[in-house]
């Protein structure tokens, strides 16, 4: 691929909550102050002779720059489409008319990570719920497509069955996708008060299986307990059968990270992904986008990360899983190990299991049409 | 200045050429995209207002060897699957000729 086919931008540091597992925060991601839109049409020129035709909007919280409108009508202008990374809150009937009148949002996604203010405001803060619902009502009165996105953590996961009816049948959406709080950002310092406990983890597993067979495949999952049930039920099945690997396994192949995609932070950084925001490969308008995307070294390291056997690693040493694993996330992994080229601990099956974790019964995969969704 | 009967490709739409020669033309309004093999993109690219189709089937029997007898048909197709998408248009009249009288 000649250039990026889509990028992830930070367009602000700025957000009007601090939710207690946001990545962003106390991240490399939490870097400087906001760019010009001067600063970002030059990028978006650049973006144009790149044909690049994606852009993800993310922040900090997106819909607090004052100049929204204009920097969108900047990345029209240029021939792209775009999302946004929202809280929710900021959403007005006239943002939401302006975003369907450009015709080129393809979603924007709100968090949601309660069936009731106690439960999504416990990590996110005192009034965001209503907010958030308004938001999404607003979104959805005026044609543009919603994506949401639950976080799973300690003070929601005994909730998951009211958040689907809550989504699913009393909003009427076509779907929703999970991930859980990770060692990121400001999760990291309030890893106790939110980072699910092997216990609580095998409780969410059984849950949203049993919720995904139920609302039949309305529920997604890349990352946290849906994705790791599929995965790791997978994983011991196949120890079980005693079979030899799983295809593209053994090694930190979890992760399609500078594929076909980058990432900006808000200080113009250029990084491969957010969730790798430590990782600096030039800077907007000053290097060009072409020359980072083809000649980086770092990005040529990772794109062959997948060529890295995890029996290299003392963390593997002797598990029986090591075939069947692919290593996780690198962003996670950086966050606990102080490298990426390592499997993320986080997501390891084995500590799970030494923590007193439990897989849920395999009959539970059954029945379950699968939908993909992004980490 | 186009002639209105040569088909010219919409100017909103954009091709992302990639190492192999092949190619995606993206349509932004739509968010549809579909690939393009070499000899589409080959055609694309003449696809100005200043190539009628006979054109562009010369300039392709010039530029590349073992062009097919039918050629002029594939083309033809190709160009008319393009205009049904939306891609590709036609220049309009002028205005002069929309004045009312």
């Amino acid at each position: 691929m000649k250039t990026p086919k889509s990028m992830d931008i930070a367009i602000t540091n700025r957000c009007n909550l601090r939710c207690q597992y946001c990545y962003h925060f106390e991240s490399a991601e939490d870097a400087g102050t906001d760019l010009s839109l001067e600063e970002w049409f030059r990028f978006f020129d650049e973006l144009r002779r790149c044909a690049v035709m994606r852009l993800t909007l993310a922040g900090g919280e997106p819909f607090i720059r004052e100049d929204l409108r204009e920097f969108i009508d900047g990345i029209v202008k240029n021939r792209m489409r775009f999302s946004l990374l929202s809280n929710g809150t900021l959403i007005s009937d006239e943002i939401a008319a302006y975003l369907a009148s450009t015709k080129r949002c393809d979603y924007v996604q709100v968090s949601i990570d309660g069936s009731v203010p106690i439960t999504h405001d416990a990590c996110r803060g005192q009034g965001s719920f209503v907010r958030a619902v308004n938001g999404i009502r607003a979104l959805r009165r005026h044609g543009v497509p919603v994506a949401i996105r639950v976080t799973i953590h300690r003070k929601n996961v005994r909730d998951l069955e009211g958040v689907a009816k809550l989504l699913l049948e009393d909003l009427a959406l076509p779907n929703f996708s999970t991930n859980s709080a990770s060692h990121l950002g400001l999760c990291r310092k309030n890893a106790q008060q939110v980072q699910l406990t092997a216990e609580e983890r095998t409780l969410a597993m059984e849950a949203l299986l049993k919720l995904t067979s139920r609302y039949n495949g309305r529920i997604s999952a890349a990352a946290g307990p849906l994705a790791e049930a599929r995965g790791w039920l997978e994983m011991e099945a196949a120890r079980q059968q005693g079979l030899q690997s799983m295809p593209g396994r053994g090694f930190l192949s979890g992760c399609g990270v500078a594929k076909d995609s980058l990432a900006v932070r808000p200080d113009g950084v250029i990084t491969p992904c957010t969730m790798l925001s430590h990782i600096e490969l030039g800077r907007i308008n000053e290097n060009s986008l072409q020359s980072v995307w083809q000649d980086h070294s770092r990005l040529k390291a990772l794109r062959n990360r997948h060529l890295i056997p995890l029996s290299r690693f003392g963390f593997c040493e002797g598990c029986e899983y090591l075939n069947y694993c692919a290593g996780s996330c690198p962003g996670v992994a950086y966050t606990l190990t102080g490298k990426d080229e390592h499997p993320a601990p986080d997501s390891c099956l084995r500590n799970f299991l030494r923590d007193g974790g439990s897989l849920p019964e395999r009959g539970l995969l059954q029945n379950q049409a699968r939908q993909g969704a992004t980490c | 200045m186009p002639d209105r009967d040569n088909p010219v490709a919409n100017p909103l739409i954009v091709l992302r050429e990639e190492f192999d020669d092949w190619a995606i033309l993206f349509d932004p309004d739509t968010g549809n995209a579909f690939g393009l093999n070499p000899t589409a993109v080959y055609v694309w690219k003449l696809l100005n207002g200043q190539n009628s189709k006979d054109d562009i089937v010369k300039k392709l029997r010039d530029a590349a060897d073992g062009v097919p007898e039918d050629v002029p048909k594939h083309i033809g197709d190709f160009i008319q699957s393009l205009v049904n998408l939306g891609l590709v248009g036609y220049e309009t009249e002028r205005t002069q000729n929309l004045v009312c009288r």
